[in-house]
């Protein structure tokens, strides 16, 4: 577990930073082949760092690093391509990204697939389309990439294919069952909705309000109680 | 082998300074004692006096000795502008240029959402009453070229179109003097996406 290794060339993204000691600072890195890892980045506040202007989050990063303990250090960062930096409300969608992949991938559990929807979201935002579809995008792909196994495509009672006319109720770690007489204020999605999920189809304006919903309950789920800051953040924002 | 209390409540209290350890806080204990006790003493009178003195000014929210400013009360600066920086060393920065004349907000912060740091935390209400007291024309965001800098820009610039305020951004690209040859890829992508018409 704890002999020496080091790692080059391996694509990344930064998605947090913490200040250490004097000129340093501590980096969740979310790469592509060791998961989430914390490196060290020596120095890397000091005015003529040359890391200060790379490690910077939502841009993709070639970096190097070595050790073998939970804290590696950060030998080499560089920039791989042109992404444009996230401005404006991009970028407060792209903390949101950050956050759920901080709160819930663990350390140095690699998600090749999750990487790769990763980066494709950041791209996306950064080329200024809609953001809505590129978080449920996002966050359905990391429910599943997790192993949660979100089944959208039949009912979980009886096995038949969902009715896309018909109205479901989403029970967690089962799937989608009909909507009950007595639902009462239960979320009720539409077949549509779930169907439109799996083929990955997020065009329709009802498929984007209730895969919210949804999508918002199965990950607020998965977090046990913890509160997404930069969810607070920006309802506090909109109260302004 | 115990020290005395009053010498561990020094150390202690050291610590209260940024990054620093028990290891750093009692090499300063010692050299103070030790080495310059008329440093120590100055710097404790320092202390205790700017503690007592030093408030935030009511309209720009830097460190002043009086309720309002120096700079704040000159009635020879630009009333009409207010430019908004993240800490007092970026307003520094910004005089050093001598080349504006207008007015300050410091936030003492920036938005770090991953970190809990929100408007509230930030106090933005301050600022927006400050910044729509009927002489401001025109808001200069000059908070830092980070994420969490940008963040900060894009969130007052929303806030402050939806109440009329004219808002421009500090503009960015290759350093005065810089050759392309040394700058980085990152500055020189931005710069080319952030060009303009000659």
């Amino acid at each position: 577990m704890s002999q020496k290794q080091r790692v080059d060339q391996q694509p990344g993204f930064v998605l947090h930073t913490h200040p250490w000691r004097e000129t340093s600072l501590i980096v969740e890195v979310f790469s592509r082949d060791h998961g989430r890892v914390a490196v060290v980045a020596k120095g890397a506040r000091r005015p003529m760092s040359a890391l200060r202007g790379v490690i910077m989050a939502f841009q993709p990063l070639l970096l190097d690093w070595s050790g073998g303990g939970e804290m590696k250090t950060l030998v080499r960062a560089e920039r791989c391509g042109g992404q444009p930096l996230l401005a404006g409300r991009a970028l407060m969608c792209g903390y949101y990204l950050n956050e759920l992949l901080v709160r819930l991938t663990a350390r140095e559990d690699p998600h090749a697939a999750l990487f790769d929807a990763y980066a494709r979201a950041i791209a996306t935002l950064g080329r200024g389309e809609p953001q809505e579809p590129v978080l449920r995008r996002f966050e359905l792909a990391l429910l599943r990439e997790l192993g949660y196994g979100i089944g959208l495509a039949s009912d979980s009672d009886s096995g038949a294919p969902l009715d896309p006319r018909a109205d479901y109720v989403y029970i967690i770690e089962r799937g989608p069952v009909p909507l009950p007489e007595d639902a009462g204020d239960l979320p009720a999605t539409s077949g549509q909705t779930l169907l439109d999920m799996e083929r990955d189809d997020f065009s329709r304006p009802e498929t984007l309000v209730q895969s919210k919903t949804l999508l918002r309950m199965l990950i607020n789920h998965y977090l046990g109680g913890q509160i997404l800051q930069s969810r607070r953040v920006l309802k506090e924002l909109l109260e302004l | 082998m115990s020290s005395p209390s009053s010498l561990d409540e020094l150390i202690e209290a050291l610590r209260a300074l940024p990054s620093v350890g028990p290891k750093s806080a009692q090499r300063m204990a010692y050299h103070l004692l030790q080495r310059d006790q008329r440093g120590a003493g100055r710097l404790a009178r320092a202390l205790a006096h700017a503690l007592e003195v030093l408030r935030h000014c009511e309209r720009c929210n830097t460190f002043s000795e009086t309720d309002i400013c120096q700079r704040c009360a000159n009635p020879q600066r630009d009333h009409s502008l207010l430019c908004v920086v993240e800490m007092p060393a970026d307003l520094a920065m910004m005089e050093q240029t001598q080349l504006y004349n207008g007015l300050y907000y410091v936030l003492m912060g920036r938005l770090s959402p991953l970190d809990g740091i929100g408007p509230r935390e930030l106090r933005l209400d301050k600022l927006l009453a400050r910044a729509s007291d009927g002489a401001v024309k025109e808001v200069i965001l000059a908070t830092n070229f980070t994420n969490e800098g940008e963040a900060t820009a894009h969130v007052i610039a929303e806030l402050l179109a939806a109440r009329g305020v004219r808002v421009s951004r500090l503009s960015r690209g290759v350093p005065v003097g810089g050759e392309l040859e040394h700058t980085d890829s990152g500055t020189i992508a931005q710069a080319l996406v952030e060009r303009r018409a000659l």
